[in-house]
């Protein structure tokens, strides 16, 4: 084999129940190289370096990744085997105790010990030389938790190099940076690439490739599309690359009918009640009619599931702006006041938010409705519960052996029915829904479509968030594109391409052609 | 055909297994209390099962089952109330006082007025105690578990100041027959009787209601067992007390603060969001439950509970001691978690706690009766506590 290559996937096959997330993947990674890997979301990109990673460890998939000629055979749960192998992982959620110092948290794990205790100046001395060699500046005796985000990863970056790290994976290394430290973050891996590390970029934000990889590799629907030396490629190839397929017939026909406007959001702007100085949502204006499904897209950390929290009045304060549900001005600051107001959200993380688990089907879908079926003072009409909630299970066509098995032994896409039940009860004017068919099969991605279809024509009106472009395009009506807590544009879906909404949700402009 | 009978033979003898597993899990902690008793009533030379003790037994297990109650939703909602006992005790002091040094000289021969006041006022301290630690934790966001502990010593240092170091007496006429006083013979039967129907009627409502929303039905026999099962206990209860001097009051209290519990567990919203937030505290936030109001209501339904253990306690105990309610919490904690209560929130039943208050009482008052060195008492709960846990663990591991 080359011996300028230091790590090359074969056939790398990995099928998760219902979905294949990597088909037959083969390329090559060069020593000392950066090498970039780009695609949509779901397009793999993860998969991939959680196999680099040993979370899913070797046996778990098809095909082979050799590492150094050799092949890689991560045992079960054994993350530390790839990084002592030399393979580290810079984290998308930075991965450091926040309460420690520095030192401390660059030799977590391995710490210098003698006779059994920590020789604390050795620490401190090492975590200093490593910091230095790769002209990090941070202080070592520095607590975690009052650096920048910048500094925080640099951190970690030195916690992969101290332990000897031949391979660093930066997984989205800049979402959180601001400009400037975009700038050092370059600084330091040309810095690392003097010393011979290489290193796998993942990004979103396509014009990093062009300033700092050597090659790339694009996926997409877990399949190698290409890999290319970047001075052979511009933005607008990588895009095609990215998106470039036809569009099957997944998507259930919906003649649109969409009435008066319902619900109405200008100018909003919002920040973190944490930070008041961060902005979370910076300006997002979109309309929503009566039967109408409104697409939201937008790259992971532009915003999209931190603006529907804020409308649900579960996050960011509102600083500037309006929100206007049938002409009237509202302001939820609390889910109880946005169900009442008319709103209802299904949440993205649907066992983490949506559900109880531990509860039954009927417990789920009346949690929030309780209020419907209290006559008196006190008393939940059990019969009236029952009624309702059987009568909404029957028509989203929820299957469960019976009402009351717990919802965690449901399959994904029934738990999702249930979620959306829940919050059909209440009957509400406008319905949010935050990735409907994530995790779910492709047969019950279906129904949800049909579903979301029906709910339009009867008039509600729906807002989905996906980071599926075809989903988003073979869904609905309008999209409205964020980037960076901004909405772009709001684009009727006939004029909507997918090159388009990953030029506006990239921020790049495409040259016309 | 030859072959098809074993295996179909084996068929059954798997189900019966699965059975015998699934209602083992489900009554072991029943069955771990009849072993109990079995076993104390062996080393006592069967003294342990007679009427006097069945009825001390269940006085016994009062106060901690008031707690025990009200502990179960606090902890359904992930939290931890380690200043019941204490208060417990505190209200039984401010009860004492009251008795013995202020009603006897505002109005000396009202001894029904003066109980009835002593009650209201034990009932309202508890209640208040509760809404001040409830507003601290739900509203300033201070954990419970350090609320309440500082809530642990602050009623202790109020004991110390209220009792001034001494004993007050609480032996005045009606109002210690709150706790030692009997129903007549007569009421303790119609109660039984009373009960058992109401017992049968519920089984079969729910599974009327349950067929007509097509529910999955368990197996009539095993419904049949578990009422009969039920049913039995109170007979024999019953039978057993009455053979001595009746059905004491604080049990009929208990039951009728136990089952007004279950129906607010069961049958109110704020019952069902307790165990929403216990389940998933962020679907329930989302479902637009307020959480801090919920929880802020359990706090005050604790310390209205722990009002109500107090009173008792001073009528049963007869004084107001310094020592009034010293680790009661742990024992209401303890009854909740052998009652099959999770740590970890979402999962208890208010049936589960009482059985677990019982199974206490019963260790403590069969080891007494054997004479075991308190030292010993404590190693032999400290087991107990740990198994029962454990076999729960175990069970519900391998369904």
């Amino acid at each position: 084999m080359d011996p300028d290559v230091i790590l090359a996937f074969e056939n790398v096959t990995k099928h998760f129940p219902g979905v294949v997330a990597l088909k037959d993947v083969s390329f090559q990674i060069r020593r000392g190289e950066i090498h970039g890997i780009c695609g949509e979301n779901g397009a793999g990109k993860s998969t991939l370096m959680k196999i680099l990673s040993g979370v899913y460890p070797y046996g778990t998939y098809e095909g082979r990744v050799l590492y150094e000629n050799e092949e890689l055979q991560l045992r079960q749960s054994s993350i530390r085997e790839a990084t002592e192998k030399g393979i580290a992982i810079v984290y998308q959620e930075l991965a450091l105790v926040p309460t420690m110092t520095v030192g401390e948290n660059i030799f977590l794990g391995h710490e210098p010990v003698e006779h059994g205790v920590i020789n604390w100046n050795r620490l401190y001395a090492d975590a200093q030389a490593v910091l230095k060699k790769y002209g990090l500046d941070v202080d070592p005796h520095a607590i975690v938790s009052n650096l920048g985000v910048g500094k925080m990863q640099m951190v970690e970056i030195a916690k992969a190099l101290s332990e000897n790290a031949r391979v660093l994976i930066l997984d989205e290394p800049t979402s959180a940076l601001s400009e400037a430290e975009v700038q050092k973050l370059m600084e330091i891996l040309r810095t690392l690439k003097q010393h011979g590390i290489t290193c796998i970029y993942i990004s979103h934000r396509l014009e990093e490739f062009f300033r700092i990889t050597d090659r790339i590799t694009v996926l997409r629907d877990g399949q190698v599309v290409a890999t290319r030396p970047v001075n052979e490629l511009t933005q607008e190839d990588l895009v095609r690359l990215m998106v470039g397929r036809e569009m099957k017939e997944r998507f259930p026909k919906r003649e649109a009918r969409p009435g008066e406007v319902v619900f109405e959001v200008r100018d909003l702007v919002a920040v973190d009640p944490d930070r008041p100085e961060r902005k979370v949502i910076d300006g997002v204006s979109f309309d929503v009619r009566r039967g109408e499904i409104v697409g939201i897209a937008g790259l992971m950390g532009s915003g999209r599931t931190e603006l529907v929290m804020t409308l649900f009045g579960e996050y960011a304060r509102v600083v500037q702006g309006a929100i206007r549900l049938n002409g009237r001005a509202i302001y939820p600051r609390s889910a109880r006041q946005a169900i009442n107001a008319g709103l209802s959200l299904v949440p993205e993380d649907r066992k983490g938010m949506g559900l109880v688990l531990i509860q039954s089907v009927l417990k789920n879908i009346s949690l929030p409705n309780l209020s419907q079926f209290v006559n008196g003072a006190f008393r939940i009409n059990a019969d009236a519960e029952l009624k309702a909630c059987m009568q909404q299970a029957r028509s989203l066509n929820v299957k469960a052996p019976a009402l009351d098995v717990a919802v965690e032994t449901l399959s994904g896409g029934n738990q999702q029915k249930v979620v959306i039940s829940k919050w059909l009860l209440s009957k509400p004017s406008v319905l949010i829904m935050d990735e409907p068919t994530r995790g779910i099969d492709v047969g019950a991605k279906f129904e949800i479509y049909k579903l979301m279809n029906m709910l339009a024509e009867q008039g509600v009106a729906i807002i989905m968030i996906s980071s599926d472009l075809e989903e988003i395009l073979g869904m609905s009506d309008r999209v409205v594109v964020l980037c960076r807590g901004r909405s772009m544009a709001t684009l009727p879906v006939s004029e909507a391409t997918m090159e388009r909404i990953m030029a506006l949700a990239t921020g790049i402009t495409l040259t016309a052609n | 055909m030859a072959s098809s009978t074993p295996s179909a033979a084996k068929g059954i003898k798997t189900e019966l297994l699965n059975l015998i597993r699934r209602n083992l899990q489900t009554y072991t902690i029943l069955i771990a209390m009849v072993a109990i008793w079995i076993l104390f009533s062996i080393t006592t030379g069967g003294l342990y099962l007679a009427p006097q003790n069945i009825s001390n037994l269940f006085r016994q297990m009062s106060v901690t089952a008031f707690l025990a109650t009200g502990m179960v939703l606090v902890i359904v909602t992930g939290g931890i109330d380690l200043s019941v006992g204490k208060l417990a005790g505190f209200v039984s002091v401010v009860a004492a006082y009251l008795q013995a040094k202020v009603w006897y000289h505002i109005f000396p021969d009202q001894p029904f007025l003066a109980a009835a006041l002593s009650v209201l006022i034990g009932v309202l301290v508890g209640t208040l105690s509760g809404s001040i630690q409830g507003y601290i934790i739900a509203y300033l966001g201070i954990p419970a578990f350090i609320v309440t502990l500082g809530g642990m010593w602050l009623f202790n240092g109020l004991i110390l100041l209220v009792t001034q170091g001494k004993t007050i007496a609480a032996n005045q006429p009606v109002f210690s027959e709150i706790a030692q006083g009997y129903l007549p013979i007569g009421w303790g039967w119609g109660l039984c009787v009373v009960f058992i129907v109401f017992l049968f009627w519920n089984m079969f409502r729910s599974r009327a209601n349950k067929r007509k929303y097509g529910f999955e039905l368990r197996p009539l026999y095993i419904d049949l067992l578990t009422s009969g099962f039920s049913a039995l206990m109170v007979f024999i209860y019953v039978l057993s007390v009455n053979r001595y001097r009746g059905v004491q009051n604080p049990v009929f209290l208990l039951a009728i603060v136990a089952m007004v519990m279950m129906y607010i567990s069961n049958n109110t919203r704020f019952g069902r969001y307790a165990y929403a937030i216990g389940g998933n505290r962020e679907a329930a936030r989302l479902s637009g439950i307020n959480i801090r109001d919920v929880i802020f209501k359990i706090f005050v339904l604790m310390g209205t509970l722990s009002g109500v253990a107090g009173i008792v306690l001073a009528s049963y105990v007869g004084y107001g001691t310094i020592a009034a309610g010293q680790g009661y919490e742990l024992d209401a904690i303890a009854a909740c978690i052998l009652g099959g209560t999770s740590t970890l929130g979402g999962i208890g039943t208010i049936p589960g706690a009482l059985i677990g208050s019982l199974i206490i009482a019963s260790l403590s008052t069969g080891l007494q009766m054997m004479n075991v060195a308190p030292a010993w008492q404590y190693v032999l709960k400290a087991i107990v506590l740990i198994l029962a846990v454990l076999i729960d663990v175990y069970f519900k591991k391998s369904r």
